[in-house]
């Protein structure tokens, strides 16, 4: 090496140190990531106690990646060179067919939680089974697009089985309590019922699986002809995006607006405003559209109707409940959705003080085998 | 703190260069004292008495042992270098194989004793032995005893291989810790061997480790062999990729910094033999125990039996260097039994087979090797190795091996020619095509060198999987 490409080399480095040091300085911090929906690690503060038991030095490693300079062009690089490599997933997931991204969930079904939480789930039914009676009681734990979508996934692709975790949550569940979505499911899936970037399922989803339940409950059972289905978004971009940085198809959200005038209210926490709609039209300015149902995720929301049903039901559910909820209006007077993660007074008192006729319990099957709350219901 | 972090590319680094090459010569190694200080404490800021301490015992050593020496006491030089050794080990066997020792303890008498809990402090079996064989160098007259205290813990300190080597040797850097140049050239070539370990970390071992985390959390039960061999494969690029990229950055930054630190590594994988393996295989290590205690126990020439005894305390304290616990000590019996295979029976029938032979031979017992090692429960490596040799009826291969297969062929493919001089030959063949034209030199390599960075940096940003092997070392 000469003295001309020594230089040279010599120079490259420093600008490439130097330059990204100074970038990274100067660049102001960032409260939230839009395109990561979530919150930033921020400049931590460091004490005598901090730095000395190294939590300080980790915390500011956190705050450095998350305010990297451009770090979303860095991810959606690191993706695309994954996909160049002939990579049919990275982080976790799968470069599906028909521009679907799919999680792939590794280990969330084979974990202590995972092993646990079906037992639990089945103490609790026991706890109310005489108070309800079965069938006033719904178990759904929906199966995600993994399991569902496996005509898509990449060739030779075998992920985790989750009909055996589904049969083990119904295994100890009273008899008639539990409820099969994924027949359903699987009857559609060449229909739009999960997002292509997103770990939610479409309204469409929700729709289908509502009019069984309500055949089998023998309520009233829609068709969709009853609604007006509305594009509230062509440009979605969720939370599976969100981890690969990518550019990718955009997907379409719907809402499903019943034709028929439904009044009610909807109170999202105690001493939040009454609303009169179960959507947050706000939501679909930002990057997190699927908060348009509800506004996102609350411990508690009340819903009065006037439905005149003398049923009153509660809901005990993740996130897949938030579309599914809308339809339930025309069939209870009150309708309580519980969020465990969020909730912190006892289940048992709300139970028992809440003068509810029916119970559904609605999560997703990751969500479930993943949710370190469940433990909660028995109390 | 690890080299390949944001943290250490874009904070620690530029603020070392900055200081080192803008104070006067006389201040360079207390400011590279203080920096790999700083770059010792981010990560372990109590333990650093320890290490300091440790710098203390050798330093006073020394200085000792060379008094008596020179006032012609070689009596009182041989117990100074002692006292100074046994402290060390004292350190050493406490702080990393006190609760082993507890443990086995409990095991076999069904004591109860209580464990200490001691968290293993980063880096202790690299400094230590390096400050003992500085000692032991100044009793042989080997080395100059080394009166500047900020020299002597710049010596032991210094970042580059602080943590994860390769194990210095005071005689050799003793010559540039007091006068030494840092020119262009030298550090060109720092920054070239910096950013090919930075890739070959970041983008090689920590895709192969990926792989072999992939498989290695599986149900072994389940598992068929193609798959196990492909983890265990994954497994030993991860970990030679890993260290030799550490080495590598090592001594391209020391190379930054005007020193010259030797090869650890020398392509370890293209070996015909165990034998020639080790000789390839960190190096540092292998010329340590050689140099300061297979040698000083007569090495081979004594008689067979005591060679033989010779060749195994080599290796059982190898195996026990690596880890404190009970399958690195297998591990190192087990270099130890073929070695000595090899010396006095194996080595010339294996001389006579193709060469191809040769390899399949050495790669096969190095990857069983690896098996023993990567395993600290044993009965989960036992059922691996079942795995390895078909040992639960499930076939050869299944759909999940293929996927697994084409979903990392580039990569593999990548790290078979990674292990081989191939890439290095590519690069000296284009270099000497175009070597009429500076420009193109010039592009070609910082094209080159510019890309492995940004995609490491990419890697880096994702924060995905990269972890720190050496935590037991």
């Amino acid at each position: 090496m000469n003295r001309r490409q020594s230089w040279n080399i010599n120079t490259l480095f420093l600008i490439l140190i130097f330059g990204f040091t100074i970038a990274t300085l100067i660049k102001p911090d960032q409260e939230y990531s839009e395109s990561e929906n979530r919150t930033l690690a921020q400049m931590p503060e460091p004490t005598v106690e901090t730095v000395f038991n190294g939590e300080f030095e980790s915390d500011y490693e956190t705050y450095l990646t998350d305010q990297f300079v451009a770090r979303d062009a860095w991810i959606g690089l690191k993706t695309d060179v994954e996909r160049l490599m002939l990579k049919s997933e990275s982080n976790d997931i799968y470069f599906a067919d028909d521009d679907y991204l799919i999680e792939k969930h590794t280990g969330a079904f084979t974990s202590d939680t995972a092993e646990l939480n079906p037992r639990i789930l089945g103490q609790f039914a026991e706890m109310y089974q005489e108070q309800f009676g079965t069938e006033h009681m719904t178990f759904m734990v929906v199966p995600n697009a993994v399991e569902i979508l496996d005509d898509k996934l990449p060739l030779l692709a075998s992920p985790y089985d989750q009909e055996k975790y589904l049969e083990q949550i119904r295994a100890e569940l009273p008899d008639g309590t539990w409820f099969d979505t994924a027949a359903i499911l699987r009857d559609h899936k060449e229909e739009e019922i999960f997002y292509r970037t997103d770990h939610h399922w479409e309204t469409l989803a929700a729709f289908y699986v509502y009019q069984a339940w309500a055949e089998q409950k023998g309520y009233e059972v829609p068709s969709e002809d009853d609604f007006e289905i509305e594009t509230a978004s062509d440009s979605f971009e969720g939370t599976i995006q969100s981890k690969l940085g990518i550019d990718t198809r955009k997907d379409t959200l719907e809402l499903y607006l019943p034709k028929e005038d439904l009044f009610y209210t909807v109170q999202t926490d105690e001493g939040a405003p009454v609303e009169y709609s179960v959507y947050d039209r706000t939501a679909l300015e930002t990057k997190s559209k699927y908060d348009v149902f509800f506004g996102g995720n609350h411990a508690m929301v009340n819903i009065a109707t006037r439905a005149d049903t003398g049923r009153k039901l509660l809901v005990i559910k993740d996130s897949y409940a938030h579309c599914f909820v809308p339809f339930l209006l025309k069939e209870f007077d009150a309708i309580d959705m519980l969020d465990i993660r969020y909730y912190n007074q006892k289940v048992s008192e709300l139970i028992q003080n809440g003068g509810y006729t029916d119970i559904l319990f609605l999560y997703n099957a990751s969500g479930f085998a993943e949710d370190t709350s469940i433990s909660r219901l028995t109390y | 703190m690890v080299f390949s972090s944001l943290l250490f590319l874009f904070r620690f680094l530029p603020a070392v260069l900055v200081v080192y090459f803008l104070v006067p010569r006389r201040f360079r190694n207390l400011v590279l004292f203080l920096f790999s200080l700083l770059f010792y404490a981010w990560g372990e800021p109590v333990y650093i008495v320890l290490m300091l301490v440790s710098i203390l015992v050798s330093y006073t050593g020394g200085i000792v042992v060379d008094r008596m020496k020179k006032s012609g006491r070689p009596g009182a030089a041989k117990t100074a270098l002692i006292v100074s050794s046994v402290i060390s080990l004292s350190l050493l066997g406490f702080f990393k194989y006190a609760d082993f020792a507890i443990n086995t303890v409990n095991s076999i008498t069904g004591a109860g004793l209580a464990l200490l809990n001691i968290a293993l402090p980063i880096g202790i079996s690299f400094y230590t032995f390096q400050t003992m064989s500085y000692t032991i160098d100044v009793y042989r007259g080997e080395a100059e005893v080394q009166k500047n205290l900020i020299s002597f813990g710049t010596y032991v300190v210094m970042f580059p291989q602080l943590i994860a080597g390769p194990i210095v040797q005071y005689k050799t850097i003793d010559q540039q810790l007091r006068s030494r140049r840092e020119t262009s050239e030298e550090f060109a070539a720092g920054v070239h061997r910096f950013m090919i370990g930075l890739g070959k970390k970041v983008l090689l071992a920590n895709n192969a480790g990926a792989l072999w985390d992939t498989i290695r959390t599986m149900t072994y039960a389940e598992l068929p062999a193609a798959t196990a061999w492909m983890g265990l494969a994954a497994y030993s690029f991860q970990l030679y990729f890993d260290f030799s990229a550490y080495s590598d950055m090592a001594i391209g930054l020391g190379h930054m910094f005007g020193f010259r630190f030797l090869e650890n590594f020398n392509y370890p994988y293209i070996s015909k033999s165990i034998t020639e393996f080790w000789r390839r295989w960190h190096i540092s290590l292998s010329t340590w125990f050689r140099d300061y205690v297979y040698i000083p126990l007569g090495g081979n020439r004594v008689n067979t039996l005591r060679h033989i005894r010779n060749i195994f305390v080599v290796w059982l304290l190898t195996g026990i260097w690596h880890g404190a616990n009970w399958n690195f000590v297998i591990w190192g019996v087990y270099y130890g039994i073929l070695l000595l295979v090899e010396k006095f029976f194996l080595g010339k029938y294996l001389k006579k087979l193709p060469a191809v032979f040769q390899h399949i031979y050495c790669i096969f017992f190095v990857m069983i090797g690896w098996n023993l090692f990567v395993f600290e429960d044993m009965g989960l490596g036992l059922g691996f190795m079942r795995a390895l040799f078909g040992g639960y009826g499930q076939g050869f291969a299944n759909e999940e091996t293929l996927y697994l297969l084409y979903n990392n062929l580039i990569l593999l493919v990548m790290l078979i020619l990674g292990s081989t001089h191939l890439p290095k030959r590519i690069g000296e063949k284009i270099c000497a095509v175009i070597s009429g034209s500076d420009v193109a030199v010039i592009l070609v390599r910082n094209i080159f060198y510019a890309a492995i960075f940004i995609l490491s940096v990419a890697w880096l940003v994702d924060a995905s999987f990269n972890p720190f092997l050496y935590f037991r070392f």
